[in-house]
């Protein structure tokens, strides 16, 4: 909640879009005893909608769960007529954004709901009142009800963009697997697109792993990177010339025909690199660098 | 042997050199000043700078360490840069110094096989 910012200010400004005047609120928290006589039958109405689809209806699973949502409701249509949209106030509309996030109810049924609530209200404000008050109610009470909607939404997003952080969070980890191949050889298969953020952190583990393992050779395999532009090229032109000031070789399988033809292309010089197509081939190098080789066992008679 | 404040020891035919302290200006002078003059007078064959203590290596410091290399390789001593952390190595490569054409090796170990290597196929 604390990612939405909602200061003093950032309310000021919003109420200053939606039009919500203190003569907006001040005429809302005037028809608080009108909000208390019909409270109850608009939000039984409410709930006719909502309990009568049978897809919002799921989210109840017991007629006491009705009731205690029914009351916090009343609590939630009473608070349009506090005459009152400060700090607190807008605090609370994002708690209850967020209980509906949390349980998974989509902002259409928000939205739906909303709708109705206006209805409701609309049909009413004209029966108790003239046709002018009617209307100047109605204008302010569908003020507030947009300015809730869209820190409901608000809350939805922020709780989207939390778990799209702590994805993308998780994928970085599983991303960059240095394996340890044979003593003082490690292997980094590349898979997926690379750009520089995740780049950087290649490079900063690799570094790390080859000071950890002593390594002599590392292998970066980028047979599973679909695209290899210049940035990609630079990138590991970059990790290559860390790797080797560190004391240890770089060498790059995986170049296929397609990626020859690009890198030559982009006219990006990777002379300084060991490269192979094949990884086996690549293993085979960093074995060499290591003075070790790989045989055939001689044939058993 | 040991004049200036980074102390330079003798192994075979090589020196080595353990920086430990920051690079900074006059310590750097001098410290390429006493490499040299450590090399004119024994005629080492090889010369292995362990920077393993160094935290940071700035572009000037790199710059000295190159020279030093440079220079000693004018006059016959083949150097390899041992030891480099891998921020190290991170950062001098996001600053665009990547320390081309100087020899590295991991540790005073393959610096010295290194230097054998080379030196047997002089």
């Amino acid at each position: 909640m604390a990612r939405l910012k909602l200061d003093a200010r950032e309310i000021e400004s919003r109420r200053a879009f939606f039009e919500l005047t203190d003569d907006d609120l001040a005429r809302l928290a005037s028809l608080r005893s009108f909000a208390e006589r019909h409270s109850k039958e608009i939000v039984d109405a409410l709930y006719e909608l909502i309990l009568g689809h049978p897809d919002s209806r799921a989210f109840f699973s017991s007629e006491a769960m009705v009731q205690r949502v029914k009351s916090l409701q009343r609590e939630y249509f009473l608070g349009l007529f506090a005459g009152r949209c400060d700090g607190p106030y807008v605090e609370d509309r994002l708690r209850v954004g967020a209980a509906h996030e949390r349980i998974g109810l989509a902002p259409k049924w928000y939205i739906g709901a909303y709708s109705r609530y206006l209805r409701l209200l609309l049909d009413r404000m004209f029966a108790d009142f003239t046709p002018a008050d009617a209307q100047a109610s109605y204008l302010s009470v569908s003020k507030l009800v947009a300015f809730d909607m869209a820190l409901a939404i608000d809350t939805y997003n922020a709780a989207y963009l939390d778990t799209m952080a702590r994805q993308q969070a998780a994928i970085r980890e599983l991303s960059t697997p240095v394996i340890r191949v044979y003593e003082r050889v490690l292997l980094l298969p590349v898979v997926g697109t690379v750009d520089s953020h995740r780049a950087e952190q290649i490079m900063e583990q690799l570094l790390v792993r080859v000071v950890e393992e002593q390594a002599r050779a590392v292998i970066v395999d980028i047979a599973g990177v679909p695209v290899v532009d210049t940035r990609v090229a630079d990138h590991l032109i970059k990790t290559t010339a860390a790797v080797r000031l560190l004391g240890a070789e770089t060498i790059l399988t995986g170049i296929s025909a397609h990626v020859a033809r690009t890198i030559i292309q982009l006219g990006v010089d990777i002379s300084a690199m060991h490269t192979l197509t094949r990884l086996a081939d690549g293993i085979e190098l960093a074995l060499g660098l290591i003075g070790r080789e790989i045989r055939a066992k001689a044939a058993t008679p | 042997m040991t004049r200036g404040p980074i102390p330079i020891l003798r192994v075979g035919d090589t020196l080595l050199i353990t920086v430990h302290t920051d690079l900074h200006d006059t310590v750097a002078e001098a410290f390429q000043e006493d490499v040299l003059a450590a090399i004119e007078k024994t005629g080492a064959g090889g010369l292995i700078i362990d920077i393993s203590g160094l935290d940071m290596v700035d572009s000037y410091v790199a710059r000295v360490l190159a020279d030093t290399g440079r220079m000693a390789r004018l006059m016959g001593t083949r150097s390899v840069l041992v030891g480099m952390r891998p921020e190290v190595a991170a950062t001098l490569v996001r600053m665009g110094y990547p320390m081309e054409g100087v020899q590295t090796a991991l540790g005073v170990d393959d610096g010295l096989a290194l230097l054998a290597a080379v030196n047997r196929g002089k």
